[in-house]
């Protein structure tokens, strides 16, 4: 994670900084975190539904549907990294494996396979929440508009 | 410095909406749910509570005693009674009252109650918790139908049933009364249309006495009082509201979402009456409390409780006296049970006002009704230790051990047992008469499971033993959302069909029932 520590990087005088495109990590954070959000949610409203409260379920199976497009919204959020930013482009592979992680819980969870559908569902939680954090480290682009 | 102050801000307010977003729902349904069921609101203006009196159920005199026993008549019909005060409201009542009359009966004396149904629908008519022959237990199909009454084409919601045992306009129901004294009740069991058939009125208590349970020192005569709580919604008409998805009962059973779960009413009525008062005087009053609630769960507090707490003392179960009575401060009552329990008003001041609250509710329905004690006197009754002998059944002679997985699957037919929708020709489990089974209970929400013909008791839990509410013979158990429990009974008594089936009436409704056979 060298690469995306901000002070080092600036501090190294890094050729790749460009004032230009210090926005390039923006969009991604704001879809990173809004996606975590949601897919935490979703274990809120399985909690709620397992203590008992039937409309959760009904909130659960929508919530899927904004956390999918949320994850969606992330993966088209995350090619300015890459282009123009010349960050890495592996956010986008990982949000298009997390939107495809997605569509199988969502199989899974409609077809009662519970002893699946919870393991992948906190390993869901676990990675949407890890881009999230990544995302809002300092990376070296936004760096690169200090002036 | 601005930029770094510019990044602090932005990362704060990230933060705070990651932990309003998460939060906020997690907060607001963080105490999950008492009852599986949504709230049915009322749409006039409702009664403050304790301003109507309490009501008894009036007692249904036999037509007829003789050597075969007692003879009893009843019609089902449609009236208009006076339940919130000043506003009239259609029911289906047996004799036309809410709760139906109440039938007191002795062990060993035989009970045939004519049953006449002059409602525009088919009736069936269950005594629930009674060891009674299959031809009369109100089995889900064997209909009175109404006169000139066309039988609606098999769906798969309302699968047909060749066996079934259809009358017209009316039936005797035989009980042999071959049970201990217990608190039991009667009410409507047509399949897919139960819910909306009790919500309506058709329900009432049936009470069997016996040598044992009147030797003891126990409060009697008006001291002894049946409590039937049942939750309703009322329409701005003063009619009872309630979700059919066809209002006319004919052949379309289930309510429409988001009920389907459970229907929940905000208006608590005491024997069919909104949140009453009974003046009591300060001695020992036994209550025989049953949830007669489609969906709602209660947990029974006194408020303020006696001094030194404990003040509903349970002294019977579901299936008759517990061996030893138990002091609660709380009693959590899931539909169908009864808890027979002595409440002491000699602890409280005369003039004292004791408020019988549902610490599950909120609102109005966190009241229940209210005790006004009046003065002191003198009081021969008491509860002694022992009650009644209650063999544990042995699980040494435990022949079968089977499972049930109680769980919504979604759909019209959701409510399901293993997977399964209820079909009346479907054998869920075929027992041996004198043999023990143990079965094992799992359910996904609030899940009363009651079997007909048998007591049985709970063994477990989940992981601990029965819970503080589980003692004595039991005929429904409260099992919870995600949870686990054993019961162990023998299937003694008569062969033939009968179901076991969830007690949420709606649930019932929508095709948590399954068959076992008794041979």
């Amino acid at each position: 994670m060298t690469d995306v520590e901000e002070g080092t990087a600036a501090r190294a005088g890094s050729p790749r900084q460009n004032p230009g495109r210090c926005w390039v990590y923006w969009p991604f954070r704001v879809t990173t975190i809004a996606a975590a959000v949601l897919l935490f949610d979703q274990a809120v409203f399985a909690g709620q539904f397992l203590a008992g409260t039937f409309p959760a379920l009904h909130t659960h199976r929508e919530n899927a549907t904004f956390a999918g497009i949320a994850v969606l919204l992330a993966a088209v959020a995350a090619i300015p990294i890459r282009w123009p930013g010349r960050g890495p482009w592996w956010p986008i592979a990982a949000c298009l494996g997390l939107l495809g992680a997605i569509a199988v819980q969502i199989v899974l969870g409609f077809s009662r396979a519970l002893a699946l559908h919870i393991p992948l569902g906190v390993s869901i939680i676990v990675a949407g929440v890890a881009l999230a954090v990544w995302a809002w480290r300092p990376h070296r682009m936004p760096v690169a508009g200090r002036r | 410095m601005s930029r770094l102050s510019r990044r602090q801000f932005l990362r704060i307010a990230a933060a705070t909406g990651a932990g309003a977003g998460i939060g906020v729902p997690l907060l607001s349904g963080i105490s999950g749910s008492s009852s599986t069921g949504v709230v049915l609101t009322s749409r006039l203006r409702l009664p403050a509570p304790f301003q109507v009196p309490l009501s008894i159920p009036p007692v249904l005199s036999p037509t007829r005693s003789d050597a075969t026993g007692d003879h009893y008549e009843m019609t089902q019909r449609r009236a208009r009674v006076e339940i919130l005060p000043g506003v009239n409201t259609p029911i289906w009542g047996y004799d036309g009252i809410f709760p139906g009359p109440t039938i007191h009966a002795r062990r060993g004396r035989t009970v045939t109650v004519h049953h006449r149904n002059d409602l525009p629908v088919p009736v069936v008519v269950h005594l629930h918790g009674s060891r009674t022959p299959h031809g009369s237990d109100g089995y889900p199909t064997d209909l009175i139908v109404p006169p000139g009454w066309q039988r609606p084409p098999p769906t798969p919601m309302l699968p047909a049933d060749p066996h079934a045992n259809v009358v017209v306009g009316h039936r005797d129901y035989v009980y042999p009364m071959t049970q201990q004294a217990a608190t039991l009740w009667y009410h409507d069991h047509r399949m897919g249309f139960t819910g909306a058939s009790v919500w309506r009125g058709l329900a009432g208590f049936f009470l069997i006495h016996d040598d044992t349970e009147q030797a003891l020192p126990l409060p009697g005569g008006d001291r002894d009082l049946p409590i039937m709580l049942t939750d309703r919604a009322f329409d701005a008409d003063g009619t009872l509201r309630y979700p059919s998805l066809e209002p006319d009962l004919y052949d379309t059973p289930g309510v429409h979402d988001p009920y389907s779960s459970g229907v929940l009413g905000d208006v608590i009525l005491v024997n069919g009456r909104p949140w009453p008062y009974a003046e009591v005087v300060g001695a020992r009053h036994r209550l025989r409390i049953l949830n007669a609630s489609n969906a709602r769960r209660y947990r029974l507090t006194l408020d303020p409780p006696p001094p030194g707490g404990g003040g509903l003392v349970q002294i019977g179960s579901d299936g008759g006296l517990l061996e030893r009575p138990i002091a609660h401060d709380a009693i959590d009552i899931a539909e169908a049970e009864r808890f027979d329990i002595v409440i002491d008003f000699g602890r409280y001041r005369p003039g004292q006002n004791v408020v019988l609250r549902n610490a599950f509710g909120g609102g109005g329905t966190a009241n229940v009704m209210r005790f006004q004690v009046t003065r002191r006197v003198r009081d021969d009754s008491h509860i002694p230790a022992n009650l009644a002998t209650i063999e544990p059944v042995p699980l040494s002679g435990a022949t079968t051990t089977r499972h049930f997985l109680f769980q919504n699957r979604g759909g019209a037919m959701g409510w399901q047992i293993n997977g399964q929708p209820f079909e009346p020709t479907v054998v869920n489990a075929a027992t041996r008469l004198g043999d023990t089974e143990v079965w094992t209970l799992i359910a996904d929400f609030h899940h009363p499971i009651h079997l007909h013909l048998v007591q049985f008791q709970i063994l477990s839990r989940g992981l601990n033993g029965p819970g503080p509410h589980d003692h004595g013979w039991k005929d429904v158990i409260d099992l919870r959302p995600a949870e686990e429990a054993t019961i162990v009974t023998r299937f003694i008594g008569y062969p033939g069909r009968y179901v076991f089936h969830c007690h949420n009436l709606e649930h019932e409704d929508m095709a948590m029932m399954g068959n076992f056979t008794a041979s």
